[in-house]
């Protein structure tokens, strides 16, 4: 894995260059460009908050800001996967014809996709200030240095995962559909629309509720919103509270570690096979 | 050994699917039955070839020119034997593959570039000579979906070349726009080899392999059935195509 890494490095050049390559294509003929990228994740969460306050009438305090810090993180999840699934397969014609280290694909698709995610994030952060200095009067608290962190627990585990979808989409097509289907249930499944405090009460059980949180993309987006956001207050079920837990640091570093651990399969898996792409797309 | 590229008793077969992409279903479903069936493209290829010689790959279309190109350029893994080569490789791309129709011809070359091997210095060095050699000023910062199919091969020519590769590896693609540009690749492709640089291309035209080329190697059902002089080896293949339709025509 050494001697495959340092080939890696020398090629970084092409890696960089496919990442360009990929965002301007992606823009090169819409007016707004990167703006597209950006008015997907607000209007959906726009339109869930109305939804949720508005038609289904459940009173959750800045319930927007709370979505967006789930959603943004499952964005990128959700697009480097759906991305990876295609990315061996549609550059058949150089596999075919030239040498290259071949997880320069994956990356690439990855490493786009991390560019979109900061930006938004960015924007996120925007709204947050503004919100903030001109309706609560607090800053960004401190432990958002634990950003970087998380971001790049939640990139390994993306690089692994893509290695595995990329890959095996070669020999089965199947797995593109699976994963959408996939994707859908963890949507769900995930933290995202609720807060992981509600799945503790729910589950009424520490240990099932550690399970839980053993997934990676459960640890992760709780750990956003609780480095991101102050603790949820206010929030009631059938009039009982739900009182906010602190972020489990015991928790995270099991899903970090099965992050890493994913990383690395995924990118033993992904070499053992990647010289037979050539002969089979 | 002093060689540009050495290849040890080298045989490569595929795994032949009825659909290429077979789905999960099936997979799942043919655990036990029948096991996939392997084709033989190349058998016991053992050849060498020195720095600074000139290749030219002939034989029948399926007769694995192709497929001992991509052995050499590591596109290919063999099943067994060993291949060596010495020096950097690129390969010069055809149409379709290096470039991206949305993509200015500037935007493509370093791209091409890129997927060589070389760094970002090394292009911003190179990317001049490149496309004074392509005389496509004019046209550089335009898409190359604006091109013609004769501005591309030039393109990419003009990039295989300028990068300066030790070996340069070329899959049917020596008619390069018009005459005048033609000659200036004979030039480029001479010069390239008094350097000492080594150049393996397939063909099917084989005035241009007795043109470029001081060696030829003919292959046929993963073979190589002759190996030396161009003149020689053309004749020889010439000579069994005449000699194949013959036969043909004496059997109707």
């Amino acid at each position: 894995m050494v001697n495959e890494l340092r080939e890696l490095f020398r090629y970084r050049y092409l890696l960089s260059q496919l990442v360009a390559r990929d965002i301007k294509v992606r823009y090169k003929n819409s007016f707004l460009g990167f703006f597209w990228s950006l008015a997907n994740p607000l209007l959906q969460v726009a339109t869930m908050t109305v939804v949720i306050k508005y038609v289904m009438l459940l009173e959750i305090p800045n319930y927007s800001a709370y979505l967006l810090v789930g959603y943004l993180p499952w964005m990128f999840f959700q697009m480097a996967l759906l991305d990876s699934s295609q990315v061996v397969l549609s550059h058949r014609d150089l596999l075919r014809k030239v040498y290259f280290p071949r997880e320069v694909l994956p990356l690439s698709v990855v490493a786009a996709n991390l560019i979109h995610y900061v930006l938004a994030l960015v924007v996120f952060f925007a709204y947050l200030l503004f919100y903030r200095l001109f309706l609560h009067g607090a800053p960004i608290r401190i432990t958002v240095l634990w950003l970087p962190v998380l971001m790049a627990l939640q990139t390994a585990l993306v690089i692994g995962l893509a290695f595995f979808i990329s890959c095996l989409n070669v020999f089965y097509e199947d797995v593109k559909y699976l994963l959408t289907v996939l994707l859908n249930v963890f949507f769900y499944l995930t933290p995202i629309m609720y807060p992981a405090e509600l799945v503790y009460a729910k589950l009424n059980s520490p240990l099932l509720y550690r399970l839980y949180l053993l997934l990676p993309m459960n640890a992760l987006t709780d750990a956003y919103r609780k480095t991101l956001l102050p603790p949820i207050s206010g929030l009631t079920i059938k009039e009982t509270p739900i009182h906010s837990l602190p972020l489990d640091y015991g928790a995270l570093a099991a899903a970090g570690a099965l992050c890493v651990i994913i990383a690395v399969t995924g990118y033993a898996f992904f070499n053992a096979r990647k010289w037979v792409f050539a002969e089979r797309v | 050994m002093d060689c540009a590229i050495n290849l040890n008793n080298v045989s490569k077969s595929f795994v032949v699917m009825r659909e290429k992409h077979a789905s999960l279903k099936s997979a799942l479903l043919s655990l036990r039955r029948n096991r996939p069936e392997r084709v033989l493209g190349l058998s016991g290829i053992t050849l060498s070839i020195a720095h600074g010689e000139t290749v030219a790959i002939v034989g029948k279309n399926g007769s694995g020119k192709s497929t001992l190109l991509r052995i050499i350029g590591r596109v290919y893994r063999p099943t067994a034997g060993t291949v060596q080569a010495n020096g950097r490789m690129s390969t010069m791309l055809a149409l379709a593959a290096g470039f991206h129709p949305e993509l200015t011809g500037r935007e493509n070359i370093y791209f091409n570039g890129a997927i060589m091997g070389l760094g970002s210095a090394e292009m911003a060095a190179k990317i001049d000579r490149i496309i004074d050699f392509s005389e496509l000023n004019d046209f550089i910062d335009s898409p190359v979906k604006t091109y013609s199919d004769g501005m591309l091969m030039r393109l990419g020519f003009s990039v295989a070349v300028e990068t300066d590769p030790d070996i340069l590896l070329i899959d049917e693609v020596l008619a390069v726009g018009d005459a005048e540009f033609q000659e200036k690749c004979y030039d480029r492709i001479d010069a390239f080899k008094r350097a000492g640089r080594t150049i393996v291309f397939v063909t099917h035209d084989l005035e241009a392999a007795k043109n470029v080329a001081s060696r030829a190697i003919w292959m046929n059902a993963g073979e190589v059935v002759a190996d030396g002089d161009t003149v020689q080896v053309v004749a020889q293949y010439l000579n069994s195509v005449v000699h194949i339709e013959h036969a043909s025509k004496e059997n109707v």
